[in-house]
């Protein structure tokens, strides 16, 4: 139709020729152009009405299609599905989490929001500001003003909004602001475990502690999923971290570490650095608050080390139970005097030695076996290296570089070494587990897998230590470490800090090395005291037995229970005699009333 | 002096013209109008107000005020057709730089008791402009382009200023009506060709400058899945509202999404969901054929048109009142993106009401006149 109409039109302009003007007359041509013209304006009147009618059909159509054929929402049924299936899912973040060996969340990554603005589409930046800093309070107003009013494309304006304050600020309906979604590392036990666990940066990178030890494990997609399992237990790190904490308030300490260790696995039930921070918030840790004592840091830590030296000599038959050492005179070698504190200018047993922390007596022992057999021995404990545990902050020990004789005799008191309380712990472990070295580890181990293990020391040796170290606790310098019930066995080590001008009388590293119970050891605890002073209740002693000692008997009593440690009865005829020691007659005091001698234990001056 | 041109029908007494009157088409539009009274009666939930006692008001005054454009002798229309362009277009330039801003846009003058949009004065002014142009262009001239430049910029002032307020429905409503003229006039067709192909190349260049919730709608309609809470919310309420209708429909005032408040715009733009709902397609259906009927009216009176001006006019504005009906429900079926044109005489709304019973009055005019033949003159060209 439409074709014919516009040939029809066709035939009609024609009239309209110069050759039709002069051939027709003047009337008819314009009747012919007036009716043309009408004639067109018709054809064009149809050809909209046509038009218009298809559009109606189209209309009709479409009508009954939705409203008959197609007679639901579904779009919107299915896009609710989709959504609560989207929300069903577990929310699997970018970064894995981790949990202590009992599945207790550490570190774990929430979705946040972080909120921008695309200043351009701001209606009115004070209005926005004021709006904003009502629902976000921390944010300063007058900032955010002027970053909303800058013009710019886009302005950051806050990170890290729950999903609650992400709803606060959709609600205000303030045009121009959008969100990045985001995660963030949340530490849900705070300061607990601050230095072990460590820290990510803003882009969820680790960059300290476990979180950067284990940062490629936490990010791996395929595992991920699945939290991290640490050895560490929040309870137990709970009980040394507020014990050590009350100890390095009350003797103003610098600082301290603990350290309870799994003699048999070598697994780290706890791990504590003080003073420590809050790894959610590390950006405002101080660099003494990040730095991990236990692990970092290396101390010589006196006494602790006369074990090593004893088990060193019994283990090599250079000493025994009831050989002994001429502690009569100071020993004076090259430029130095090694003396005494609590001198007893006699002749001191082993177990004398020992018990009374003769400096003389270890150091002629350490000499007996000599420096090469000493260099073996604390290489084989593993305290020539840095420790092998998962962490990034491990420091390295001091040893001399010549060992000389000199050397061999300080190191036999714990002098002229310095290691880290970590590494300290985990050879003194093996002195008191039947002289097998395990490696700590702060993963948790899977129940019934191996453990490596390597003897460094027999059994009966083994047997010896935890009888001097028994003797410590019953009637030596560590009497304040007796948890009764649990039989704790010890030593003490107060060593004076190196400062510029050699030692300092007045800063020392206080440190009690624990194991318990001592008949068939379970746990070793390590307490290292940082500078701690003496107080009223002290007598103004500033040495372990008063510091670090009565700290590792209040770890003990509140840790044993946890652990499932019964206690027993400690003056039991068959403990009594399994712990027996032979002392010379007369060199005991009585049992019920033990003389407070606890020295200073330093014995290196230089002349 | 049209006097000594005139005929009889010139002389007739307005006793006599109301006689003539369309009243067939009066019928209908009344018709439709007690459709809008209904629907806005349920919305609001069986009251006559606030919606439905005032469109009656407002569709009586509409009324009168048809009768008196009606009765007035066509030629008068030609006579002050630039004028009437003229005003309107100086409105638009005064609200453009001095109006009151509502809902988010620069529409109105604010004259105290009552307010005037412009751009819908500008609706019918163009129309006559329009009209009254291509009455005076000889046929031979409509096909060349030196004649089309005038009229061209005639259409597009006014729609680049409306699309600055901005009202992108009246926008098109206006380009569109234009259209229509221009085909009723006889441009070649090509030139329509050409003009499509350039709108739809300038598309893709014009989507910078479009406005967030203008470039929205589009991305919207093309996928009104993609946000169904957000920009696609309208649409797909409106679709389930006219899927739960069905046939039959729920009855009157039983339809869930408008009474429940599901659907925005209930009593106005997305009013015929409601009627889809509660009457069913049937319903849909008899409203679309009531519409068609009107159209029909005003498709015989522009072919009894014996005048150009009469025919354009006649033409024209029921091509506007097509593209309205079209648009409107194309839009609340998703066929369209969504754009505010109300649906005529139905939508509460008192300027538009005005505006059509204003067109419907110059198309019986054009009726009354029918017989008239108005001489093409030059001179008409001339502001």
């Amino acid at each position: 139709m439409i074709l014919s109409w516009l040939t029809n039109r066709r035939a009609r302009r024609r009239p309209c020729t110069p050759a039709d003007l002069q051939a027709g007359t003047p009337t008819v041509h314009l009747e012919g152009e007036a009716k043309a013209a009408i004639e067109t304006g018709r054809n064009r009147v149809v050809m909209a009405g046509m038009i218009f009618a298809l559009v109606f059909l189209v209309l009709g159509g479409r009508l009954i299609e939705l409203m008959v054929f197609k007679s639901t929402g579904e779009p919107v049924v299915d896009r609710t599905t989709a959504l609560l299936q989207r929300l069903e899912q577990p929310h699997v973040p970018a970064r894995g989490a981790i949990v202590d060996r009992n599945g207790v969340l550490l570190a774990t990554s929430l979705p946040v929001a972080a909120l921008y603005a695309d200043p351009r589409q701001v209606l009115s930046a004070q209005d926005a500001a004021a709006k904003l800093v009502g629902v976000l309070p921390d944010l300063d107003q007058a900032a955010v003003a002027r970053e909303l009013a800058s013009g710019k494309s886009f302005v950051w304006l806050d990170r890290d909004l729950s999903p609650r304050q992400e709803y606060a600020v959709n609600a205000l309906g303030l045009p121009g602001l959008y969100f990045h979604d985001e995660e963030r590392r949340v530490y849900p036990e705070g300061r607990l475990a601050a230095q072990v666990l460590g820290y990510t940066d803003i882009d969820g990178h680790g960059i300290a502690g476990v979180e950067k030890y284990f940062d490629a494990r936490l990010r791996d997609p395929a595992l991920r999923g699945t939290p991290l399992a640490l050895s560490l237990d929040v309870r137990i790190q709970h009980a040394v971290r507020d014990e050590l904490a009350k100890s390095v308030s009350t003797f103003t300490a610098k600082g301290g570490a603990g350290i309870v260790l799994d003699v048999r696995t070598g697994e780290v039930l706890a791990l504590v650095s003080l003073p420590d921070f809050d790894p959610t918030h590390a950006s405002e840790a101080t660099p003494d608050e990040r730095f991990n004592r236990a692990t970092l840091g290396v101390y010589e830590l006196g006494s602790v080390f006369k074990t090593f030296t004893l088990a060193m000599a019994i283990n090599s038959g250079k000493a025994t139970m009831t050989s002994g050492q001429d502690a009569t005179h100071p020993i004076h070698i090259d430029r130095f005097t090694i003396s005494d504190d609590d001198a007893k200018r006699r002749w001191l047993s082993i177990p004398e030695i020992y018990m009374y922390s003769s400096n003389i007596g270890a150091a002629k022992t350490a000499l007996d076996v000599g420096p090469a057999g000493q260099r073996a021995f604390l290489g084989k404990l593993g305290l020539l290296r840095k420790a092998s545990i998962e962490l990034p902050e491990v420091g390295a020990p001091l040893v001399p570089r010549e060992w000389s004789t000199i050397a061999t005799m300080t190191i036999g008191f714990g002098h002229g070494i310095s290691v880290s309380p970590l590494q300290f712990t985990d050879a003194a472990a093996a002195m008191v587990d039947g002289g097998l070295l395990v490696p700590a580890t702060l993963l948790k181990r899977m129940p019934g897998a191996a453990v490596p293990a390597e003897r460094v020391i027999s059994p009966a040796t083994s047997n010896d230590i935890r009888r001097l170290m028994r003797l410590v606790v019953a009637y030596g310098t560590g009497r304040q470490a007796a948890a009764p019930g649990y039989l704790v066995g010890g030593k003490t080590g107060t060593a004076e800090k190196v400062g510029a001008h050699g030692y300092r009388r007045h800063a020392n590293v206080a440190s009690f090395i624990a194991a318990f119970p001592i008949i068939a050891p379970r746990y070793v605890v390590m307490i290292v005291l940082d500078e701690a002073h003496g107080t009223k209740a002290t007598h103004g002693f500033d040495t372990a037995g008063w510091t670090a000692a009565p700290t590792a008997g209040r770890v003990i009593t509140r840790i044993a229970p946890i652990l499932g440690v019964p206690p027993v009865d400690e003056n039991a005829p068959d403990i009594e005699r399994a712990l027996y020691v032979q002392l010379p007659p007369g060199d005991i005091p009585a049992q019920d009333r033990l003389p407070a001698t606890d020295k200073r234990e330093k014995k290196v001056a230089f002349n | 002096m049209y006097r000594r041109l005139g005929q009889e029908a010139f002389d007739l007494r307005i006793g006599r013209k109301l006689l003539e009157l369309n009243w067939g088409l009066v019928v209908l539009l009344c018709l439709i109008a007690a459709v809008g009274f209904a629907m806005l009666y349920s919305v609001a939930s069986g009251h006559l107000n606030p919606w439905a006692s005032k469109q009656m008001a407002r569709f009586g005054l509409g009324l009168v005020m048809m009768f008196a454009v009606a009765v007035v002798d066509v030629r008068f229309w030609l006579r002050h057709a630039y004028t009437a362009y003229v005003i309107a277009l100086a409105l638009l330039v005064v609200v453009a730089v001095a109006g009151t801003v509502g809902m988010g846009a620069r529409r109105w003058i604010d004259l105290g008791p009552i307010s005037i949009q412009p751009s819908e004065i500008m609706k019918i002014a163009l129309l006559l402009a329009l009209a009254r142009y291509f009455h005076a262009l000889a046929p031979e001239d409509v096909g060349r382009i030196r004649w089309l430049v005038v009229p061209l910029i005639m259409v597009m002032a006014p729609v680049a200023l409306v699309l600055k307020q901005p009202d992108l429905g009246t926008a098109i409503l206006l380009l569109l009506s234009a259209a229509i003229i221009f085909l009723l006039a006889g441009v070649r067709l090509w030139m329509f060709a050409a003009a499509i192909l350039a709108v739809g190349g300038a598309l893709p260049l014009a989507w910078p400058f479009m406005h967030a919730y203008q470039r929205e709608r589009i991305t919207t309609f093309l996928n009104p899945e993609s946000d169904p809470l957000g920009a696609g919310y309208h649409i797909l309420q409106s679709k389930i509202a006219l899927g739960s209708g069905g046939l039959w429909g729920k009855g009157f005032m039983m339809g869930t999404q408008s009474h429940l408040s599901f659907l925005p715009e209930k009593q106005t733009d997305f009013i015929f969901t409601t009627l889809a709902e509660e009457f069913g397609m049937i319903g849909g259906l008899v409203l679309l054929s009531l519409y068609i009927l009107v159209f029909a009216y005003g498709f015989a009176i522009a072919m009894r048109a014996r005048s150009p001006f009469g025919r354009l006019l006649a033409m024209g504005f029921t091509g506007m009142f097509f593209l309205y009906v079209f648009i409107n429900i194309a839009m609340v079926t998703g066929l369209v993106p969504v754009v505010g044109v109300p649906l005529p005489l139905v939508s509460y709304g008192g300027t538009s009401m005005m505006t059509l019973l204003f067109g419907f009055g110059l198309l019986m005019s054009v009726y009354i006149h029918r017989d008239l033949e108005i001489p093409r003159r030059p001179d008409l060209l001339e502001f």
